[in-house]
């Protein structure tokens, strides 16, 4: 197997548990709003998953880079960017008293990481297929 | 060619509409510009609710809602959300569920049979607006329209065995009631009332002479505290650089202290006894709070660990909730939630300002999502000499329905400083309060709660965690719409779920029904200004504080805009081109006047002169205050006592009679005069530098003006009719609000220091003060905007 082939494994994989943690993500939010959860609850669950989605994100990043993978570099750095911009101005965690007002946000933010993730993770299995069957 | 464009709109809205198209109207209208605003129409009632006849199933004046319990801002509700929109109008409620009732107030009617009709599918309570059908078996829910049973013991009363009217039942006669509530309601037995105190006692506190005044002044409340049942807890904690607790429950009567001094994991010393009846250990606590100074006074300690001894009260009180009593007069330096001193002058004024406004640490947040788990609520008392911080310690009491008193330069040596404290904490001491309570606001179907301001914890959409509810406190709720109403009356019900400190679980339901309308004019004749203006004031504060405070300000004078140019192009004559007056109706004529005393308050003015803590304060009032504190602390009350009226000051038919308000104008002052002011938080005696020296001599007892001391005064209580009449009104002024604050007096004089003299005129809200504009000047630039608009 080609290292381009076991970058994009490696993305495929990442992409697919971030894909989860989303879906974990949403599926939490919309269980506040028919009140399921108390938001005491759902952040401190919510809470636990922000930091490392953000650390696995980046290191996935960071692998396409040494990988030589310039486009799909390219097309997660934003994203790295904007999560780090969060945690320096400290906004990243899910804060409980403000959960309510904050909803409409969050919400969005997680339908469109939703997406982003979705279209990366056909992306990655995409050029993986292609790789290996350049391989071959 | 736009403004033709949107003048063509306007010319074509639906008949729906009313009035619009002709042009005129016949709402009362009056002409802003010109003439002084008449301010002796802030204390008017709203507007009538003009419900269509036989809306209420009882013809009992207490059908409705009282406004001092719950308000709205518009009395009639738009049909649609479209309207709404046009109308700009804000649309949101005011609720003071725990108003204190004051003698000659009607209390609140209790339910006493648990007997609780309740919705079987949106869980209203039955309430004067339903409808009974089928012969009454059943009832039909005002808000979402299905039929109920009527419960059979309405009409028949199965223990006497007695046939019962029950239009009697007080639940179809009054707005306001209180069930007793059956353990259906109950997750535990009722807790106790609990006041756990955590005492500064490090050297700033002693040397400011707050730890005497605290321990005498509990130490005298002690009998005020209530306690029917003897269930009532006390405990004491005192923290410097370490923690102290005191065991209340020894067998000598000799208090016993108990220090930890690990401030990483803060672990309470014995199991129990830490916290107290308060009857059982009555004489060890007084013991103790006669020896609390003595003990402290030789004390060196700078340090104080606030965080972790608060985390300990907290470990302490958990398992029965209540109340910890935070007295601090010094900046928390030790252990968790240690802060810094934040203030930085140079980003007073700036946009940066706002970082000063937020916490500066998430662990008073954390503390108070914990606290408000376990119903234990945290009320702030914050004395200080330098900075305190009370954005961030206003953290606590903020998500745990608590109340934050600050005393900025305390000192007990002056008697003024020492009085107002202990009148305050003594009279929140002896507060009935209201205990592990949750508050739910129902509405008709199409509406729906969208954002919540004040002191409570939001644990769903529509669900209020308040550990404690105290005595009037305001909490204000935007409204908006999911749905078109078809209906011909709305309802707004709000529950509030708590203990009495009677230990009794009680329910007390507010039920306001007001009319649906489909036109513009009606809903601008029914908006109340007051409403309104706290409604504002709320949200202008929780956007100086998340963004910006310029926001906060555009975003009130935009409003008051708006509310003017859609005034101007759909109710008056002269809907197109400029307008030579700005006009509004009479309703709502001083909501120009108070936006315009908003943005010149402390607490959203601009300009780099007000310290963090004060404006954090004012923030703090600006969304806790009820109405009737909130107005006069916008828009002062101003009157001129050198020459009020012969009966003003004695006591009338309506007790003591108040000389007339006046308007907010430097031009008021005249140079021989005397002059109150007063803003529920602070009275002003303003003394011109001509004045007569028999006025001083009638009023403080002192043969000329130079002889009189300015700043905090206590008044002198003399033989004169001048001196009795103004210490009654002085009197009034500190009653009439209703609440625990207890105004300070302040002697200004024209010739005196220039900054209090300068802080007096800061209030005349309708004078220039650079670079604020006057009212005038306010008002042009508003018919400005309104012209281009």
């Amino acid at each position: 197997m080609s290292a381009e082939a076991m970058v994009f494994l490696f993305g495929v994989i990442v992409g697919a548990c971030l894909l989860f943690v989303k879906v974990f993500f949403v599926i939490l939010i919309s269980d506040l709003e028919v009140d399921y959860i108390n938001p005491i609850e759902l952040c401190n669950k919510l809470n636990q998953f922000v930091l490392p989605e953000m650390c696995v994100h980046a290191f996935m990043t960071s692998i396409f880079l040494l990988g030589g993978q310039w486009i799909a570099t390219a097309w997660n750095l934003p994203l790295v960017a904007y999560n780090a911009n969060k945690i320096m101005n400290n906004k990243h965690m899910f804060d409980a008293t403000e959960i309510f007002r904050t909803l409409g946000q969050h919400k969005k933010e997680c339908f469109i990481k939703l997406g982003f993730y979705l279209l990366s993770f056909f992306y990655y299995l995409y050029r993986m297929i292609l790789a290996l069957v350049n391989d071959s | 060619m736009n403004q033709l464009a949107d003048k063509m709109g306007t010319m074509n809205v639906g008949p729906g509409y009313g009035y619009n198209s002709q042009g005129g109207t016949n709402i009362p209208t009056v002409a802003l510009m010109g003439v002084a605003p008449r301010v002796l129409d802030l204390d008017m009632p709203p507007p009538a609710i003009n419900l269509p006849a036989n809306s209420s199933i009882t013809d009992s004046l207490h059908a409705n809602c009282d406004p001092s319990y719950k308000r709205s801002t518009l009395n009639a509700i738009p049909a649609t959300s479209q309207l709404l929109q046009k109308s700009r109008l804000p649309f949101g409620l005011v609720i003071t569920p725990y108003r204190s009732v004051k003698e000659g107030d009607d209390p609140v009617p209790v339910v006493t049979d648990s007997i609780i009709a309740r919705c079987r599918r949106c869980r209203t309570y039955i309430n004067p607006f339903v409808r009974f059908v089928e012969g009454g078996q059943r009832w039909k829910c005002n808000m979402c329209y299905t039929l109920n049973e009527v419960p059979s013991s309405f009409d028949y009363d199965s223990l006497t065995q007695q046939p019962v009217d029950r239009w009697q039942r007080k639940e179809l006669n009054h707005a306001v009631v209180e069930y007793i509530a059956p353990t259906e309601y109950m997750v535990r037995p009722p807790q106790p009332l609990v006041h756990l105190f955590v005492i500064d006692v490090s050297y700033p506190s002693v040397q400011c002479g707050m730890l005497a005044t605290a321990a005498t002044t509990i130490l005298e409340s002690l009998d005020r505290i209530p306690d029917d049942e003897g269930r009532t807890k006390v405990g004491i904690i005192t923290v410097d650089s370490s923690i102290h607790f005191y065991n209340l429950n020894t067998r000598s009567g000799e208090p016993q202290m108990l220090v930890v001094s690990d401030l990483e994991d803060p672990f309470l010393p014995q199991p129990q006894d830490l916290l107290c009846n308060l009857k059982e250990c009555r004489p060890t606590l007084e013991n103790l709070l006669n020896r609390l100074n003595d003990m402290f006074k030789d004390t060196q300690a700078i340090g104080n660990a606030l965080g972790p001894a608060l985390q300990s009260a907290h470990k302490l009180i958990s398992p029965i909730g209540g109340k910890i009593l935070c007295l601090q007069a010094t900046l928390p330096n030790l252990g968790g939630g240690a802060l810094k001193v934040r203030e930085d002058p140079k980003l007073l004024g700036t946009s940066k300002e706002s970082t000063l406004l937020q916490a500066g640490s998430s662990f008073y947040k954390t503390l108070a999502i914990d606290c408000s788990k376990t119903q234990v609520c945290v009320d702030m008392f914050l004395f200080g000499s330098h900075y305190s911080d009370v954005a961030t310690l206003s953290c606590l009491p903020r998500y745990t329905g608590g109340n934050t008193f600050f005393y900025p330069a305390f000192t007990a040596a002056k008697s003024e400083d020492a009085l107002k404290f202990a009148h305050e904490l003594a009279e929140f001491l002896s507060q009935r309060i209201a205990l592990e309570a949750v508050m739910r606001v129902r509405a008709s179907k199409g509406l729906r709660m969208s954002a919540f301001f004040g002191n409570f914890f939001v644990r769903s959409t529509d669900l209020l965690s308040l550990p404690n509810v105290p005595r009037d406190q305001s909490y204000s709720i935007e409204v908006s719409f999911e749905d078109n109403l078809t209906i011909p009356t709305v309802c707004f019900q709000t529950a509030l779920l708590h203990t009495s400190s009677y230990g009794e679980r009680r329910i007390r339901v507010l039920t306001l029904a007001l009319p649906v309308t489909n036109s513009l004019a009606d809903l601008y004749q029914s908006a109340d200004q007051v409403a309104i203006t706290t409604l504002l004031a709320s949200k202008a504060v929780e956007r100086g504080m998340s963004a910006k405070l310029d926001d906060a300000r555009d975003a009130l004078t935009n409003k008051c805009v708006d509310i003017l140019g859609v005034y101007k192009t759909h109710l008056t004559a002269s809907s197109s081109g400029a307008t030579p007056n700005l006009q509004l109706s009479d309703n709502l004529k001083l909501l120009p006047l108070l936006t315009l005393g908003m943005l010149k308050h402390v607490a959203l003015r601009g300009g780099s002169q007000i310290p963090s803590d004060l404006r954090s304060y004012a923030m703090h009032l600006f969304s806790t205050l009820p109405s009737q504190c909130l107005i006069p602390y916008i828009h002062p009350r101003f009157y001129s006592l050198h020459n009020m009226p012969e009966n003003c000051g004695t006591i009338g038919a309506n007790g003591i009679e108040m000389p007339i308000t006046m308007n907010l104008s430097s031009e008021r002052l005249e140079r021989s005069g005397l002059f109150l002011l007063e803003d529920s938080q602070n009275i002003f005696l303003w003394l011109g530098r001509d004045a007569v020296p028999q006025l001083c001599m009638d009023l403080f007892g002192v043969p000329n003006c130079e002889s009189v001391r300015g700043g905090k005064t206590t008044l002198p209580v003399l033989e004169s009719d001048f001196n009795r009449r103004v210490n009654l009104i002085v009197g009034k002024t500190r009653e009439m609000r209703r609440t625990s604050y207890y105004p300070q007096v302040y002697v200004i004089k024209d010739d005196g220091d220039p900054a209090l003299r300068l802080w007096f005129l800061s209030h005349l809200i309708e004078d220039r003060a650079e670079p604020m504009m006057s009212y005038h000047q306010f008002l042009g630039y508003l018919k400005d905007r309104v012209n281009s608009y």
